[in-house]
C-alpha cells in the first residue's frame, strides 16, 4: 500500500483516541484532520519500517498538547466536564458502569488519560507508547500503574488507606 | 471490588508495573507463568489484576471500536504558507468514509485495461470529498456561473464551460477550483438531481490526447476518464456505469471530444 493509503486506514483508530482523549467529537474532528494533513506533508520523516500508527499518534498528541495549552485547562468541574456532552453509556462491563469508568477517565490528569487510552484502547505495547509519549518505557510503565489505582480510587474501588481525593468519588458500583 | 483487607498497602510482593505489564500482556512467557503462580497466593494483587482488566474491558467498550463512525468524511486542504512541493503533497484530498469501506475501495482500483491515471484518482477523490458536503458542496454556486466559468478558465488556461445535464435531469450546483498536480490545477463542476444524487466534472489540462475512455472503480463510485485538445476530464457518479457512460459520451461530444472513437 502507498503512504497514503496507510495513514488513510489509521485514521479511525486515532479519530478513536482523539475522540478519548478530548471528550469533544468536534475537537478530535479538528485534530484528526490537522494529523493526517501534517502527517502528509511531513511524509519524508516518517521512517520506513517503523510503526506508522505510533508515528501519527505521535503527531496527534503533540497537536493536542499545544491546542490543549491554548484553551488552557479543561474545566473539570461537573457542568463543563467532557460526560455533560458525550453520549452516556448506560452498559456495564464487568461490573463497571461505563457512564462511571467515561466520568472517571476525565478526572484523570491528562498524562494519565492518554497512557492509559494508548495501552488499554489502542493497545499499544509499552515500547509504542514510549515513542508516542516521548518517554522511557519505565515512566510508561509507572504512569500506567498510577492512572490504574487513580481510575480505580475514582471507582469506588480503592482500599480505604489512598488518601482523599479533592475530585468527586463517582457511584460505587454495586 | 473485593473485601480483602489491606493492611500493608505497597508491600506487596508483586509491584505494580509488574502486575500491569500482566495486564498488559507485556510479560515473556516465564515472567508471566512467575507473576500467574504468585497471584494464586496474593490475594490483594488478585484484586488489583481483576480490576485493572476490568477497567480495559470497560475502557474498551467505552471507546468502541475504532470504525463504529462510517459517515466521517475528511478534507485535507493545502496550505499557503507551505512551500509549493509540501503545499502540493497535501493537496491530496482524502476522504475516510470509514476504513473498510476506503481500503476496499483503494484495493478496487484495478482497472479492467491500464492502471488509472492519477488524475482519475484525484478526480474520484475530490468526488468523494466533496458530494457529501451539505452545506458548501462548492465554492461558486451556478447562480453566479459566468464570474465561476471565468475564473476557473482563467486558472486552468483552457476555455471551460460547463456541459448542460438538463436532460438527464441534473442540474449545476456550481465549482471549485481543486489542487492538481505540478502541471495544472484542477475544476470540479458538481450537478445534482432532484433526488439529491450528484454528479461531478473534473477537469485539468493534460499534455497529450487519448482516444479512449477508461473507468476507475472505487467503492460504489465510477469515474470515466478521458482526453480531448488536452484537456484531461472525469465524470465521477454512484449511478449505474452504463447510465454514467451515456452521460459522459454526451459530455463529451458537448465539449468538443470525439466519444465515437471510444471503444
Amino acid at each position: 500500500m502507498t503512504f497514503e493509503a496507510d495513514v488513510i486506514s489509521g485514521l479511525a483508530a486515532l479519530r478513536r483516541y482523539a475522540r478519548a482523549l478530548t471528550g469533544d467529537p468536534a475537537w478530535a474532528d479538528d485534530l484528526v484532520q490537522d494529523t493526517a494533513e501534517r502527517a502528509l506533508v511531513r511524509a519524508g520523516g516518517f521512517r520506513a519500517g517503523t510503526n506508522l500508527r505510533a508515528w501519527l499518534f505521535t503527531i496527534l498528541r503533540n497537536l493536542y498538547i499545544d491546542q490543549y495549552r491554548a484553551r488552557r485547562e479543561i474545566a473539570c468541574d461537573d457542568e463543563t466536564a467532557p460526560w455533560r456532552t458525550m453520549e452516556a453509556p448506560g452498559r456495564e462491563i464487568d461490573g463497571l458502569v461505563l457512564r462511571d469508568v467515561q466520568r472517571a477517565l476525565y478526572h484523570l490528569p491528562l498524562e494519565q488519560r492518554e497512557v492509559l487510552l494508548l495501552v488499554c484502547v489502542e493497545e499499544l505495547s509499552y515500547q509504542e507508547a514510549a515513542h508516542v509519549l516521548e518517554v522511557p518505557v519505565g515512566t510508561i510503565m509507572s504512569r500506567l500503574s498510577r492512572a490504574r489505582e487513580h481510575m480505580r480510587m475514582l471507582l469506588g474501588d480503592e482500599p480505604a488507606h489512598q488518601k482523599p481525593s479533592p475530585l468527586k468519588v463517582v457511584r460505587r458500583t454495586p | 471490588m473485593n473485601d480483602a483487607p489491606h493492611d500493608s498497602p505497597g508491600t506487596s510482593p508483586l509491584d505494580a508495573a509488574m502486575l500491569g505489564a500482566y495486564v498488559d500482556g507485556e510479560l515473556r512467557e516465564t515472567e508471566r507463568a512467575q507473576v500467574a503462580a504468585r497471584l494464586a497466593h496474593d490475594e490483594q494483587a488478585r484484586a488489583c489484576v481483576g480490576a485493572w482488566r476490568a477497567q480495559k474491558a470497560a475502557l474498551q467498550a467505552l471507546c468502541g471500536p475504532a470504525d463504529h463512525e462510517p459517515s466521517a468524511f475528511i478534507v485535507l486542504r493545502p496550505r499557503h504558507t507551505w512551500p509549493r512541493r509540501f503545499a502540493l503533497a497535501a493537496c491530496w484530498l482524502l476522504t475516510a468514509a470509514g476504513v473498510g469501506w476506503f481500503s476496499a475501495s483503494l484495493t478496487a482500483h484495478v482497472a479492467p485495461t491500464a492502471p488509472p491515471s492519477a488524475f482519475a484518482r484525484r478526480a474520484d477523490i475530490a468526488y468523494a470529498v466533496y458530494t457529501p458536503e451539505a452545506r458548501h458542496p462548492v465554492e461558486v454556486a451556478a447562480t453566479d456561473e459566468a464570474h465561476m466559468i471565468a475564473w476557473l478558465s482563467k486558472r486552468l488556461d483552457r476555455h471551460l464551460f460547463a456541459p448542460s445535464l438538463e436532460e438527464y435531469g441534473y442540474t449545476l450546483v456550481g465549482g471549485r477550483l481543486l489542487p492538481g498536480d505540478e502541471a495544472s490545477p484542477a475544476a470540479q463542476f458538481m450537478y445534482q438531481n432532484q433526488a439529491g444524487t450528484r454528479l461531478t466534472l473534473y477537469i485539468t489540462r493534460a499534455s497529450a490526447d487519448e482516444a479512449t475512455v477508461r473507468v476507475l472503480r472505487a467503492g460504489d463510485r465510477r469515474t470515466l476518464y478521458w482526453v480531448a485538445q488536452r484537456t484531461a476530464y472525469a465524470l465521477s457518479g454512484t449511478i449505474p456505469e452504463p447510465k454514467l457512460r451515456a452521460i459522459a459520451v454526451d459530455v463529451c461530444s458537448e465539449l468538443g471530444g470525439e466519444p465515437q472513437r471510444w471503444r
